[in-house]
This record gives structure tokens, C-alpha cells and sequence, in this order.
């Protein structure tokens, strides 16, 4: 009898799932989490929700296999499978549509993905030993490709390899994506295509894991001879190396008149005087000799001092809305010191980071005013200091990324101890280190998060990673953040500083650096790093060695050769002069500086404390930063419609240009005869002496009706309004 | 072709139950989700398109995540033919005979707007050619009319591995205990010592298991996920079950019965709770309070008002009589799941998604005000996974909780103190029970055994795998 039922069992079983044969050992980790992402039941619009979808909630995009098997097993007692009859499970009727599905037919019945499913269950669920079972990494096959033309194809494969050694192919069920589809495209089963010319990064994903795959297509056009250029330093070449390559020929570098102008807006904010201007166009010097001269005597001014204030002004968010009227002055002043004296990049930020004490002795301990709570300080530190976003693992794991949500509590517990009080002044606060209830704790759990860095720095006197009780937090932050192992801190700001001379970062946003987010040339963002560090974090030297390259100086013309690139600096591009730069700009071209009752009389736009200055005129219309947030994006360079109106028709430049005290009535009072009005205009605008053409022209105007002083203002108003005054070029 | 066996010969099951089983709808149903192989090996025989073998089978795939019960998109439910046939707001889906007239057709091709699936890849030329040709033939529905089911009351199921355990309860008299099994109660003797008997069903989940308090009825609420719901009402004395209500899309959840045992309730996944009269099967009130799925339900002492606990946080007090909603008995804070009662009180604890157990009265205060809070009772300690089931001791004095933790802990309802804590179980914990006397907590959960305990001590008395397995495991 027993036997007879044994065999109708059996029978029953092989009769109605044929898919339940012997079968490998199926674990949750290694094989049903990743059907899970790939089909799409972890994305954000279905069950990977904030909220999940009808009552079924998984991790996005799978960051949590724990959360996902939880939820799977244990929500509403095991709904979702069925052991004794694994073909009837909820888990495999719902995505094969079986049962009434809201996100349609996910795997088909009888498919791998299918069996796999189903040999789980029938395996009594497994989740897998994560000491095993985990990916460790992922290989890209090829590592790189190179296409000679547009139009071709390449297969990438993906490889995982876990941690038991194990490897296997998972290019089917890796997620992969260009960062620029139009250049080269890839489709799910990761065969790469170029479309056109030019070089794309595919981002590959795999059980949070991260790759990439750069992938070149060639100029096909034939008759490309590289022609060389002078290399000036070590960017010079590593760049032409790149470029040769890429058969790009780069832009020579620009005359003269464009370096001075390009380069006194770019160390100074500042546009050069006529008289400067005359002078260097007249100086002998060999031009390369000149133009460092040049360089270094920017670098000795005070406007030097102002415009790398404002840009940390920006980045600190220093404002009297957060810090008071005289923390606000008393931070800048802090800042200003620290640039004039050209302090160690690492030295500033650990003074920052450290500081205790009074706000009105000690101006550093602002920093942890503006943010006040551990976890943005911990946010704004890690994206101004390290150029890396934490922002989205408050919530959950980066999507792009390998920082986990873990981290985000980790590294916010070492802003924790951080407290403020008020002092004993108006506007005072004093800030200093709790002793007790600062704990931070995971949302999920609840449970304390101990501090523990981003990632290891074997030089640390603190390592490994998680700090003893009683250790100062901050000081072992610091420690850790400025230590030359660090791979973030120096590479960080020897992107951003690149980004200020050359208009955008080698990655690009600056302070987005992530795996996903790959350099334009890795290696000069290795050698400009490199030589940061070895100069220990001597900004100055930074910028010098940027300033002098032939990149940094090359023209903005194309060649046939570089006309499409945008991304490796082949030659230079315009930037509209910002806010403060314009501003004082046009103070310099017209020879009156606009009033302010906040500040002294004659203080310069770059000069200005803070964003309260001047609120909502000139400077918020052409884009200066409230100061809201520490991204360098809060600071709109582009030109707007009602920018050119107000350029047109407002009254900040029409009044200057009429004013009696001004550059034209000076001009016309000393007596300059037409020919020295129209060079005096143009020195002082657009830093070169006018074309015999533009001369002509200009002499024919001044001359053609009764008014020369108000034709003289027609002239200068024409050119503030043209684009070689607007912009840095 | 060997497939079709299993599914074709016999209508034996069906048989057994159909007096019992509420509409066509359902038996297509069943047939349908048991045979799901064997449509495809039966294609192969037959030439001219059918509704079973070729239009279902698309309508399924393409059409049902809108055109369901539960969406009813267009007011179109294409989960059965009587659906199809019957069509949504703008008429019948089709018209045996004219298939360019025919709604699903016109839809298909785009020659109506919006062109379905909406928003989907279009459906493939050959299978609107084939349901054409089905709609030009007759549009004859040729489901099967029979179909068969090797489980039965004579054939009861087989495991391979332990089935998970949602529910438990013993009899009032205290000899038996009452196990959730697939597609079954499984009667034990109350010290675990050995199987009575077999109680088999349609339902493949039974969500809870309750006795009336006269012993005399066994009642579960269960169902099959994403297919139906149903509420059993078994006669303990013959073993035979009196009558199945068939009820919503979903299984149900949580269900109890009325201290004079007339009334049944039971939470449901379209946010209601249903109350079924026990003698006759009616549905007495249908209770739409909550704004998600109604997971537990219990009595008040006098039968007037039911309290319900839902995952949209709320534990909801309402009139049996009339189905008002009165009061929510709770302040909302994370979703809930499980509710029990004391055994002659109007209290309650409920616990759920917090992991904290909340003792709340069920009468409020006649002015209420926005966080008025003065009705709880007690708060219990946090647990370590979320709480799937409560048990207060037929003395009152006890309370169990258990859920996603790997251990049942006992309080002492009136002090909040621990008492015991009962550990073994490798996993979640779904099903508690006291025993009439408090003196044993039986748990079940996601590891397939039932464990008996000392619920003074916590001491483990009997750990049993509550069916009969085909191959012996080690665990």
C-alpha cells in the first residue's frame, strides 16, 4: 500500500513538472537575485518602489538581497512560494502571467530563468553562504575596444567571479549601458556598436558590482598627418598622446592678447588694464617666457586672493543667512588668509575639519555651521573634499556605485559628536565635541553605527578602518580624508582646479566621481594628481603648471580634426564670463564700479562676502550661487534671454557708459584724437588693439553726425555687448 | 501527450465538491491553473483555432495585467470566458461570427484606438489570425468541462519537504490541535504524540485555523494566492466539510468566529472584511473601512463589533450589525498583522511591521481627540523581526508573540513582564497557540515542524514535522 502510494507521488510529480530533474545546487545569491534584476522585478517603477507595488516590496535594483529574500519567504507567511508544490507558487504564476500579473509576462514558463526558479523552491529555498555565493568582481572581455571606423559591432562579455573562486559568464543577465549612446550603443545581449566618431564608456552592473568598457571609434577619414606641437609640460604630452591616437590635431596655442585676457579673468577675475595690456603686447620676451612671467605676476595679486575666495566662498557656502553678518566676514577673512598665504590644501580642509571652539576666535569652526547636522556635513564633506556624492545611500545603496547604505551611517558617525551651542556674544556659537548621545543609527535596525572610512588608508595611524571607543572622531577623519593614500582628496581637487582653467573637470561633473563616471584621460588626471600630491597640496602649483600648459593656452579655432571633439581639450572653448566676473568687467571697460550700501565704496563684485550683496540685481540674473548648496553646479554660466535684454536695455551698463566720471568722458577730456578713443576702448575691453578694419569702421562712425562724445558711448556699448567681451576666449 | 492523462479522465474531485463550489467561474479556474502542462501537448492534436488551446493563452499573456478582477480595466475581466463573452464598458468583446465587428479584434489590429495592449509590443499577426478565425467559427467555448485533481480526501497530498505553517489552534476541549497543511487541516493529538486525522480542501493556503467555541466547528480562511479565496466550515464531529464560501481574487486572512459562533469574519485583499453567517454561507457584511489588505480579525466579548487589523496601520472597530465603522481602536504607526483578544475582555494586542506589541481597550473615550492615546494599555518590548501572530492564554494571563524573530516570547499580560521565551526555530514564526489550560504554546513557521512548549519556562517538549514526508530529512 505504502508503496503504491510512494509511486503515485512520484509520478504525480513527474507527470506535472518535467523541470524538477536532478539539478545543481540553486542558491538565492548567486541565481535567483540576479533573474530578479535582470527581468525587472527589483526596477524602481515595479516592486523596487519606495512603496513597492501591491503590497510586494524589493530593494531597488536589488542593492539588498537580504531585504529581497525576506520579502520573498517570510511576507505574509511564506505567501509567495509553495514547497510542497513548487510549480504553483505565487513567486513563478505572477511574472510568468499565469495568474493576473499587473507588470505583464517577466519570465516565460519553461525557460531557463524558469527552471532556475523552480529548482530553487524545489530546493527548499536556499539563500547561499555570502562568504561563497557573493560576487567579488566583474571582468569585462574584452577591457577596452577600439573601433576603426563608425558602424562596426564588438560582443563584450561579462564574467562574474565569486568568492569560492567559482567563475561564470553572466553577460546575459548583466546590465549594461552607455553613458553616450549616440556615440556607441550597446544592446541588452552587450554588443557594442559605434555610431560615430568619437569615445563612450559602457557601464557595466552586475549583483553591485560595477565595470566599464571604453570603447574608441577612429576617424576613418584618411590623409590625417599628426602634426606636433610645443609641449610645455607633462599635460602638453599626455594629452597630444591621447589625441595622436584619437587622430584629433589639437589647436595651436592662441595669440598673445587671447592669453592675457584668457588668463588674468581665469587667475584673477579680473580683466587686464589698458596699460597692462599695452605692455605686454609690446614686451620682446620670447612669447613662452613671457606668458609665465605673466602668470606669476598674477598669481602674487591680491584680485588672486579674491577670486579663489569667492570660488571657496561658493563651495563653503559661506552667507550670512546661515553664519550672521560677522561670521559671514569673519570666515572670509579666514579663507582669504589661508589662499594669500597659499596654505596647504590639506592643512585647510583639517583645520576646518578639527576646529572647535568659538566661532568669533576660531572662523574655521563655521564649516560646521552652515550644515549643522552630521549627516549633511558628512554630505558636503565627502562632495567638496573627496568628490564623492553620498547623498542617495541615505536611503539605499548607490545605484551606480559601490558606497552602501551601511557607509552613509558610518561616515555620518564621525560628524556625530559635533555639537553647537550658543557663546556668549550675539551671533556666537561655540562648537565642541558631545560626550554622550551621538550615536547614530541605521534607519532599518536601529542598530548604533560605528565610524568607518569610505575606504581603507594603510598609512593612517588608525587603521583599520573602524575606530576604537573614545578616539576622536574628527580628528581621525581628518587624518584619514588628507592622507596622500587617500584616492579621492587630491584627485578631487586636481579635477576641479582643472575645471577652472579648462571649462570642465576630466570627470566631469567634478564632484561626482564614481566608477560609472570614468576620466576623459585617466592619465593626466593621474599625473596631475600625482604632482599635486609630491608638491604637497601646493594649490599655486597646481595652477601654475595648469596656467603654463599649451592645452590651457590653445586657441578656440578648429581644425577639421577637432571640430566634433568636446571631451579631450583638443582646443579651447568659450566661457561666458561669470557674475562677479562681468560685473567687474564692465566697472573696468566703463571705468565706473556700480555702489553697494553693504560694503565699502570701490570693493569689487569678486570681493563681495556673500550673496546678500546686491541681492536679486545683476549679479542673481547673470547666475551667482545663493549659496544653498555645496555643488559646484549652483553657479549658472549660460546666457538667457533676459540676461541679453538687461545686457541691451538695462541700466547697470547704460548708465556706466553715460556716466560723467567715466572711461569715455575721461578719454574725450584728455583730448585722444579718434584713433587713440578707438584703441583706448578696445584695450580696455577686449584686451587687443582694433583690426585697421575694425579702426576704419570705427573712425567712420565717430565722425558721421554731431554728438562724438555719444557716438563714443555707442562704440562702447557695442562692444560689452559683443561676444568677445562676454565671453573668456 | 502522455500529459493530458493526469488532467482529462475522471471529473472524481470535482465532483466531490461542485455542490459546494460557488460558480463556473471557479471550476474554470481550477481547471484550468491544474492542467496548466497540459494545453500545450494537447495543441498538437487539433488543427482550426480554439478558445482554450489558442485565444486563452494569448489573452493571458497580453491582456490579463489589466483586464482582471482586481483592476478590471475598462471594466474588462478576461481572467475567464463568461468575462470575455460579457466584455467591459463599450460591450461584448467579440461577435461569434464577424470577427472584423468583434471589439478584441479591432482593438488588436488598431483599427480602434487606443491600440491594446496599451503600451505594449502588439500582438503577433499569426495570433490575431487565429482568435479571427476562432470569432469566424463560433466563438464556441471549448474548455474542457472535466478536469481532475489526484488530491482528494482519499488521495490526500504527499510532501517532499515540509509544507510552511500558517496556522495552528487546539480544541477547546484540549485533545486536539489543528495544523495548516497544503491543501489541508492536519488533526493532531494535542501533545503532538500522533496524526488523527486529515481534513482535505480546495484552499492550498489556509491563512488561519479556528475553532468555535463549542468545539463543534473547525473554521479556516485561506485560499489560493492570486486565485481565490475561501472560507471552510468543517464539522469537527464527522470530519466532513459542512460548506465552502468562495470569496474575492485573494486568499483571506485572519479569520474568527463570533463567541455565539453565528458570525464568521475574515480579512480580505480588496481592503474589506467579509462576514459570512456560519449556517448558511451568506455573506452578512461585506466592510470597507480600510484602505489595504485586511490581514486579522477578532470578536468583542459580545459579538456586536469586530476589530480589524490591516497593512494600512489601522486596528478598526466595527459594527457587526450594520458593518459601521465606530473608532480606530489604535494610533497609526506601522502596518499590522496580527490581533488577538483576551478571552473575556474587550482588549486587545496587536502587533505588526513595529515589532512592538500594543495592548489597546476597544472602547474609546466619547470625545476623541487627533493623538489621543489614553486607551492603551500596555506597550511590550521590541521584538527582533516583525510580528506575525498573537496568542492570549485561555486565563488570560498570557500572551505570546511571534513573527520574523526566531523565538516566541510570553508575557505576562498584566505586569508586561517576560516570561519565557521560547527559541528552536530556524526562521520566521507565523502560527501560535495557547492550549485551553496556558500550561503549552504550540508555534509553527517557516521550518515546516510544530513545536510544543512549556509556556511557564519556555522549555521545548515536542518538535514534529506535522506531515507525512516522502523521504525522510535529517533536519
Amino acid at each position: 500500500m505504502l508503496r503504491t502510494r510512494l509511486l503515485a507521488a512520484i509520478s504525480f510529480t513527474a507527470f506535472s513538472f518535467p523541470f524538477a530533474q536532478a539539478a545543481e545546487q540553486v542558491t538565492f545569491l548567486r541565481d535567483v537575485a540576479p533573474i530578479l534584476n535582470k527581468v525587472g522585478c527589483t526596477s524602481g517603477p515595479c516592486h523596487g518602489a519606495a512603496k513597492g507595488k501591491n503590497g510586494f516590496k524589493l530593494s531597488l535594483r536589488g542593492y539588498d538581497p537580504e531585504f529581497d529574500y525576506q520579502a520573498l519567504l517570510y511576507d505574509l507567511s511564506g505567501r509567495r512560494f509553495n514547497r510542497s508544490d513548487p510549480g504553483r507558487s505565487l513567486m513563478l504564476a505572477k511574472p510568468t502571467q499565469e495568474v493576473a500579473h499587473g507588470g505583464g509576462l517577466r519570465i516565460e514558463p519553461g525557460s531557463k530563468y524558469y527552471q532556475t526558479v523552480f529548482n530553487w523552491i524545489a530546493q527548499g529555498v536556499p539563500f547561499g553562504d555570502p562568504a561563497k555565493d557573493k560576487v567579488e568582481r566583474i571582468e569585462m572581455q574584452p577591457p577596452a575596444v577600439e573601433m576603426a571606423k563608425p558602424g562596426l559591432e564588438q560582443q563584450v562579455r561579462v564574467v562574474a567571479h565569486y568568492l569560492d573562486g567559482a567563475v561564470r559568464d553572466v553577460t546575459k543577465e548583466a546590465v549594461i549601458a552607455s553613458n553616450i549612446p549616440d556615440t556607441a550603443d550597446v544592446s541588452a545581449d552587450a554588443v557594442v556598436k559605434g555610431a560615430r566618431i568619437g569615445e563612450a564608456t559602457m557601464l557595466v552592473r552586475y549583483e553591485g558590482k560595477f565595470g566599464t568598457v571604453p570603447v574608441t571609434v577612429l576617424n576613418p577619414k584618411p590623409g590625417f598627418v599628426w602634426k606636433a606641437l610645443p609641449q610645455n609640460n607633462y599635460i602638453d604630452q599626455l594629452i597630444d598622446a591621447k589625441l595622436q591616437r584619437l587622430r584629433i590635431q589639437p589647436a595651436a596655442a592662441a595669440d598673445d592678447a587671447t592669453f592675457l585676457r584668457r588668463v588674468s579673468e581665469d587667475l584673477t577675475g579680473q580683466l587686464p588694464t589698458a596699460e597692462e595690456a599695452r605692455a605686454f603686447l609690446a614686451d620682446g620676451t620670447p612669447s613662452r617666457l613671457k606668458r609665465s612671467r605673466m602668470i606669476d605676476t598674477l598669481l602674487a595679486r591680491k584680485s588672486y586672493v579674491d577670486h579663489f575666495t569667492l570660488k571657496w566662498g561658493d563651495l563653503l557656502q559661506n552667507s550670512r543667512k546661515y553664519l550672521g553678518d560677522k561670521a559671514a566676514w569673519e570666515f572670509r577673512e579666514w579663507i582669504r588668509e589661508s589662499i594669500a598665504s597659499n596654505k596647504p590644501y590639506d592643512q585647510f580642509v583639517r583645520e576646518m575639519l578639527t576646529a572647535r571652539g568659538s566661532t568669533n576666535e576660531n572662523p574655521a569652526t563655521n564649516y560646521f555651521r552652515v550644515t549643522r547636522d552630521a549627516k549633511p556635513t558628512m554630505e558636503k564633506t565627502t562632495q567638496v573634499f573627496l568628490g564623492v556624492r553620498m547623498v542617495c545611500t541615505q536611503c539605499h545603496d548607490h545605484p551606480f556605485e559601490r558606497w552602501t547604505q551601511n557607509q552613509y551611517y558610518e561616515m555620518t558617525s564621525f560628524f556625530s559628536t559635533v555639537g553647537l551651542r550658543p557663546g556668549f556674544e550675539s551671533g556666537e556659537e561655540i562648537v565642541y565635541d558631545k560626550r554622550d548621545d551621538y550615536d547614530v543609527r541605521h534607519p532599518k535596525d536601529d542598530r548604533v553605527m560605528r565610524p568607518k572610512f569610505l575606504v581603507a588608508a594603510t598609512t593612517v595611524s588608525l587603521a583599520p578602518m573602524a575606530l576604537p571607543d573614545g578616539a576622536d572622531r574628527r580628528k581621525a577623519f581628518a587624518e584619514w580624508i588628507t592622507s596622500k593614500e587617500n584616492p579621492f582628496f587630491a584627485k578631487s581637487m586636481a579635477n576641479r582646479m582643472w575645471s577652472y582653467f579648462l571649462g570642465k573637470g576630466i570627470i566631469d561633473p567634478v564632484d561626482d566621481i564614481r566608477a560609472s563616471n570614468p576620466p576623459a584621460n585617466e592619465a593626466l588626471l593621474d599625473a596631475l594628481t600625482k604632482d599635486f600630491k609630491d608638491h604637497n597640496y601646493d594649490l599655486k602649483h597646481l595652477i601654475r603648471t595648469i596656467v603654463n600648459s599649451r592645452i590651457y593656452q590653445a586657441g578656440i579655432e578648429t581644425n577639421e580634426w577637432n571640430e566634433s571633439d568636446n571631451t579631450n581639450f583638443s582646443h579651447a572653448v568659450p566661457r561666458r564670463l561669470n557674475a562677479e566676473q562681468l560685473m567687474d568687467a564692465l566697472t573696468q571697460a566703463t571705468g565706473v564700479r556700480p555702489a553697494f550700501p553693504e560694503v565699502p565704496a570701490d570693493t569689487k563684485a569678486e570681493e563681495f562676502p556673500d550673496p546678500h550683496v546686491g541681492k536679486d540685481g545683476f549679479l542673481d540674473l547673470f547666475g551667482r550661487p545663493q549659496r544653498e548648496s555645496a555643488c559646484e553646479c549652483e553657479r549658472k554660466t549660460d546666457l538667457s534671454l533676459p540676461q541679453a535684454l538687461n545686457l541691451v536695455n538695462g541700466r547697470t551698463i547704460s548708465d556706466a557708459i553715460a556716466d560723467p566720471a567715466g572711461r569715455i568722458a575721461k578719454v574725450l577730456i584728455a583730448g585722444a584724437d579718434d584713433r587713440a578713443l578707438l584703441q583706448e576702448l578696445y584695450l580696455a575691453t577686449l584686451s587687443r588693439t582694433p583690426t585697421p578694419t575694425e579702426l576704419d569702421r570705427g573712425i567712420t562712425y565717430l565722425r558721421g553726425g554731431e554728438s562724438r562724445a555719444a557716438r563714443a558711448q555707442d562704440l562702447l556699448w557695442a562692444l560689452v555687448n559683443s561676444k568677445a567681451f562676454l565671453y573668456n576666449r | 501527450m502522455s500529459l493530458m492523462i493526469d488532467c482529462l479522465p475522471g471529473a472524481k474531485w470535482l465532483g466531490i465538491f461542485s455542490d459546494r463550489i460557488a460558480s463556473t467561474a471557479m471550476r474554470v479556474f481550477l481547471w484550468t491553473s491544474l492542467c496548466l502542462i497540459s494545453w500545450s501537448a494537447r495543441a498538437a492534436a487539433d488543427g482550426s483555432p480554439g478558445y482554450f488551446r489558442d485565444v486563452r493563452p494569448v489573452l493571458q499573456r497580453q491582456c490579463q495585467g489589466c483586464h482582471q478582477p482586481n483592476s478590471l480595466s475598462s471594466g474588462l475581466d478576461l481572467t475567464t470566458f463568461e468575462g470575455f463573452a460579457k466584455g467591459g464598458k463599450r460591450g461584448p468583446a467579440f461577435r461569434a461570427g464577424s470577427p472584423a465587428e468583434s471589439l478584441v479584434v479591432k482593438y488588436m489590429r488598431g483599427e480602434m484606438q487606443p491600440l491594446m495592449p496599451l503600451g505594449g509590443t502588439a500582438v503577433p499577426k499569426d495570433q490575431i489570425e487565429a482568435i479571427s478565425a476562432w470569432i469566424a467559427a463560433g466563438a464556441k467555448n471549448d474548455t474542457p468541462k472535466e478536469a481532475t485533481d489526484t488530491i482528494s480526501a482519499a488521495n490526500p497530498p504527499s510532501y517532499s519537504q515540509p509544507p510552511v505553517i500558517s496556522a495552528l489552534a487546539f480544541s477547546p476541549d484540549g485533545q486536539t490541535l489543528a495544523v495548516s497543511g497544503y491543501r489541508e487541516v492536519l488533526l493532531h493529538k494535542a501533545d503532538g504524540s500522533g496524526l488523527i486525522s486529515r481534513l482535505v480542501g480546495l484552499s492550498e493556503r489556509l491563512n488561519s485555523v479556528t475553532y468555535s467555541s463549542d468545539g463543534k466547528l473547525l473554521v479556516t480562511a485561506g485560499g489560493t494566492p492570486a486565485r481565490f479565496g475561501e472560507i471552510q466550515i468543517w464539522d469537527t464531529a464527522t470530519g466532513k466539510l459542512k460548506r465552502s464560501v468562495t470569496l474575492t481574487g485573494d486568499t483571506v486572512f485572519g479569520g474568527s468566529v463570533s463567541p455565539d459562533g453565528k458570525m464568521i469574519a475574515a480579512g480580505a485583499t480588496d481592503n474589506s472584511v467579509r462576514l459570512i453567517e456560519t449556517s448558511t454561507g451568506k455573506e452578512l457584511q461585506k466592510i470597507g473601512n480600510h484602505e489595504n489588505w485586511v490581514l486579522s480579525t477578532v470578536f468583542g466579548v459580545d459579538g456586536k463589533r469586530v476589530v480589524s487589523v490591516s497593512k494600512d496601520r489601522a486596528a478598526k472597530l466595527s459594527d457587526t450589525a450594520s458593518g459601521g465603522f465606530l473608532e480606530n481602536v489604535n494610533l497609526l504607526r506601522g502596518e499590522l498583522q496580527a490581533i488577538a483578544r483576551h478571552p473575556s475582555k474587550d482588549i486587545v494586542v496587536i502587533g505588526g511591521e513595529e515589532r512592538i506589541p500594543y495592548m489597546y481597550v476597544m472602547d474609546r473615550p466619547k470625545v476623541m481627540k487627533i493623538a489621543d492615546d489614553t486607551t492603551l494599555v500596555r506597550k511590550f518590548p521590541r521584538q527582533d523581526g516583525v510580528i506575525a501572530a498573537l496568542a492570549w492564554s485561555g486565563d488570560g494571563k498570557k500572551i505570546a508573540v511571534a513573527g520574523l524573530s526566531p523565538q516566541v516570547n510570553i508575557y505576562d499580560a498584566d505586569t508586561g513582564k517576560p516570561v519565557a521565551s521560547c527559541t528552536g526555530h530556524k526562521a520566521g514564526i507565523y502560527a501560535v497557540a495557547f492550549n485551553p489550560a496556558g500550561d503549552r504554546v504550540a508555534t509553527g513557521g517557516f521550518d515546516g515542524h510544530v513545536r510544543i512548549y512549556n509556556s511557564a519556562s519556555g522549555e521545548l517538549l515536542k518538535d514534529f514535522v506535522p506531515v507525512p514526508l516522502l523521504v525522510s530529512r535529517n533536519d
